[in-house]
């Protein structure tokens, strides 16, 4: 018989042999949110598990890739603090190109990429790659994240709605839209129909409806028209001294949001956000859902509502008076921490996460008309799903589009909180647009004033 | 040379001060600590984020919500559960209807949240789209400022008012019945058996309740978070609402900490008015 040393010493030896394979992976972790949802090809439909895809791709590279899912503003917080505390407990970080890029690469936590794109071509090929979408991730001439799930602007509205009210074309400027939502609105009241509105936006405070917004001030002014002359990056406000334009060139776009809101909107849009616009829509309680169309296909394929399912269609986001259109752009995108052990093996596994193999496959599990690629939106997936010219068309507002049509600088995420709930303010009626406004400016400036841009 | 016994409590006042004073300790460093995720420089700043703290517009509006919500729910909270409390006070009534009463406790606030979102939405909620209409208010609930706070307090007294309930139901069952024998024969009415025998009776539950309630309501996040978001506009953004906005989405991590110093003195100040004023022994 074994006396028990010998036999405590052989069993750590195995064990130490077993585990030799797995310590000569490289580690990279990963946070996000929406289990199941993204990258449901690597890990499951539950967010737990590991694919074969993604085991040959561990077992290729000799990465590990530890993916951990968390609710939305959980994983949020858990990036913030990791990074913060210089921790780097995570390797690649979920951002979004509407504040989290231009806040957190002003801030150093993240790793330029344009140093890596050659490094890992085979998985992610920034030319195969809709160019904008590359551009929403660029601050200050740099590339600090890759975009996932990612869209444009548009308008999804119900044409039997329209057709019934004589309304055979869909409007291309918004002065035009105006009208139309009007003559929807009085054919709904003749017609005694009081729980179908005309238009759905989001409304709720914080930085959600700044996205949509600030895409109304675009058309309207025709320029970012955020501080004087149209500077949008630390360097330019700095330089000219620009001051912020709340009450100025920004308040046509502004007014119009809240106008239209109020007037063609649902009650409750004050504290609407995306899920509420997706709901109403996808059952059948508003007619135009709008600048981000994206809400509408989340939620047409769960309706059930015959109607939605049937009648709904896509239009090219209409133009304001300076003959630019209604922006809404954002990227889900991934960073590398620049607290990171492995930079390398970080960027492989994002290129791999971010890959237009990855992208098919979430077209093939989600479906909607929206991808990084442009192979994938020709490609046999989506044009079994949808008309050519739909996707043409939703491509067109990828390619036409105005990635900064907001600022970029590190405080905008601060600003984009601040005009949202201004926003939801005066649709609200707690302000009035220009008292929400001249607010807004007096925030601003402080704030500005306080980040030293006019010293 | 220490005594002997220091030894023994060593421990927990070591255990104390990591758990307590440390990271009280750091809160107020950082307070006094200019730390914006958007500008590189950290540095100490002295008062210089309590100087922006008071003069900030959505301070003072924070402090005003958190004061309406606070004197509103803890008043409909009281109310309403000290009246269930004496309505089910009777060993007779059935323990099944006590334990509804008291499911709301255990119901995650983020739960209660969305559940109460839905149920008061205007456009599809059963309560904000079909009985508030039926009834003749038309009003948005959600959407209008003072319809928003009136929700998240009906929320928040649905959802917290069980906890009230168990103090009060135990410190009533617990007073004697000679008492109430007593002053019937003495030819009291109802009325004067809860002012005389009753709320003497139970005052210090009372007060325990209260001061739960007031350190709860000033930390309540999650539930008017998810109702609300603080909305509209700023109509429900209570001081925890404006702090984890100050550090998750300004990310001024000197600014959240000067608010949450603030907010520590503020609950102090509450509490021990509620303590002085009703549980302390006359001198």
């Amino acid at each position: 018989m074994i006396r028990t040393p010998v036999r405590a010493a052989a069993l750590l030896a195995a064990t130490l042999a077993m585990a030799a394979p797995a310590m000569a992976q490289t580690q990279v972790n990963v946070v996000g949110f929406g289990a199941g949802f993204v990258w449901a090809d690597l890990f499951g439909p539950s967010g737990t598990e590991k694919t074969q895809k993604l085991l040959d791709f561990e077992k290729k590279e000799g990465i590990t890739i530890n993916m951990e899912f968390a609710d939305e503003e959980v994983a949020r917080q858990k990036v913030l603090l990791d990074l913060v505390n210089g921790t780097g407990n995570y390797d690649l970080v979920m951002l979004g190109s509407d504040g989290a890029v231009q806040t957190f690469s002003a801030a150093g936590y993240l790793e330029p990429l344009d140093g890596h794109l050659d490094s890992a071509k085979d998985y992610f090929d920034a030319s195969k790659v809709y160019k904008p979408f590359l551009e929403a991730n660029t601050v200050d001439g740099k590339l600090w994240a890759l975009p996932y799930y990612s869209f444009g602007a548009g308008v999804v509205y119900r044409k039997d709605i329209f057709d019934k009210y004589g309304i055979t074309e869909f409007p291309k400027t918004t002065e035009g839209l105006e009208t139309a939502l009007q003559t929807i609105k009085d054919g709904l009241a003749k017609d005694g129909v009081t729980d179908v509105y005309p238009l759905t936006m989001r409304g709720a405070p914080g930085e959600e409806p700044t996205l949509d917004l600030a895409g109304f001030v675009y058309a309207y002014a025709g320029y970012p028209a955020w501080f004087e002359g149209g500077a949008d990056t630390p360097a330019a406000i700095k330089e000219k001294k620009a001051k912020p334009i709340f009450t100025g060139d920004f308040k046509p776009g502004f007014d119009t949001f809240v106008r239209w809101a109020k007037t063609f909107g649902p009650p409750g849009i004050a504290t609407h956000t995306w899920v509420d616009m997706m709901n109403l829509y996808a059952q059948g309680k508003a007619v135009v859902l709008m600048p981000s169309a994206i809400n509408a296909f989340a939620g047409i394929p769960g309706s059930n509502v015959p109607e939605v399912k049937e009648h709904s269609a896509f239009a090219p986001s209409p133009t304001g008076p300076s003959g630019k259109a209604v922006q809404s752009f954002w990227t889900f995108s991934i960073g590398v921490s620049n607290f990171s052990k492995d930079k390398d093996a970080a960027y492989k596994a994002l290129a791999f996460m971010t890959s237009e193999s990855a992208m098919n496959a979430f077209a093939e599990q989600i479906g909607w008309p929206y991808t990084t690629y442009p192979s994938i939106m020709h490609g046999p997936v989506l044009t079994a799903k949808w008309p050519k010219t739909m996707l043409d068309q939703i491509e067109a507002s990828f390619t036409d589009a105005d990635p900064h049509y907001f600022p970029y600088i590190p405080e905008l995420t601060e600003f984009m909180n601040q005009v949202g709930t201004a926003a939801s303010e005066a649709i609200a009626g707690t302000k009035t647009e220009d008292q929400a406004l001249s607010d807004l400016q007096g925030w601003a400036e402080e704030r500005m004033d306080r980040a030293g841009y006019y010293k | 040379m220490l005594d002997w016994r220091f030894w023994f409590v060593a421990p927990m006042v070591l255990a104390l001060g990591i758990v307590v004073l440390f990271p009280s300790g750091y809160l107020v460093w950082m307070s006094l600590t200019h730390w914006l995720v958007t500008d590189p420089n950290v540095y100490f700043d002295g008062i210089g984020n309590f100087r922006v703290l008071f003069r900030s517009a959505e301070f003072s509006s924070a402090i005003g919500v958190t004061a309406i919500y606070l004197v509103a729910s803890t008043a409909a909270m009281l109310a309403f559960s000290l009246g269930l409390a004496l309505a089910f006070r009777s060993p007779r009534t059935p323990g099944a209807l006590r334990s509804i009463v008291i499911m709301p406790l255990v119901i995650p606030p983020v739960v209660a949240g969305f559940t109460w979102r839905f149920l008061m939405n205007g456009e599809m909620g059963f309560i904000g789209a079909f009985l508030l209409p039926e009834i003749g208010i038309r009003t948005n609930m959600l959407a209008d400022p003072t319809g928003a706070m009136i929700s998240i307090v009906i929320a928040d007294v649905w959802s917290r008012a069980p906890f009230m309930f168990l103090i009060f139901l135990a410190a009533l069952q617990s007073i004697p019945r000679d008492y109430y024998e007593a002053i019937r024969l003495d030819g009291a009415n109802r009325l004067q058996e809860f002012l005389h025998v009753t709320l003497p009776m139970i005052r210090p539950a009372i007060v325990v309740a209260l001061l739960f309630r007031v350190i709860d309501a000033l930390n309540t996040f999650e539930l008017i978070y998810v109702m609300t978001k603080g909305g509209p506009g700023r109509a429900t953004q209570t001081l925890s609402l404006f702090g984890w906005k100050t550090a998750f989405q300004n990310f001024d991590f000197g600014l959240a900490a000067a608010l949450g110093v603030v907010m520590v003195v503020v609950t102090t100040v509450c509490a021990s008015i509620v303590y002085r004023r009703f549980l302390r022994a006359p001198a």
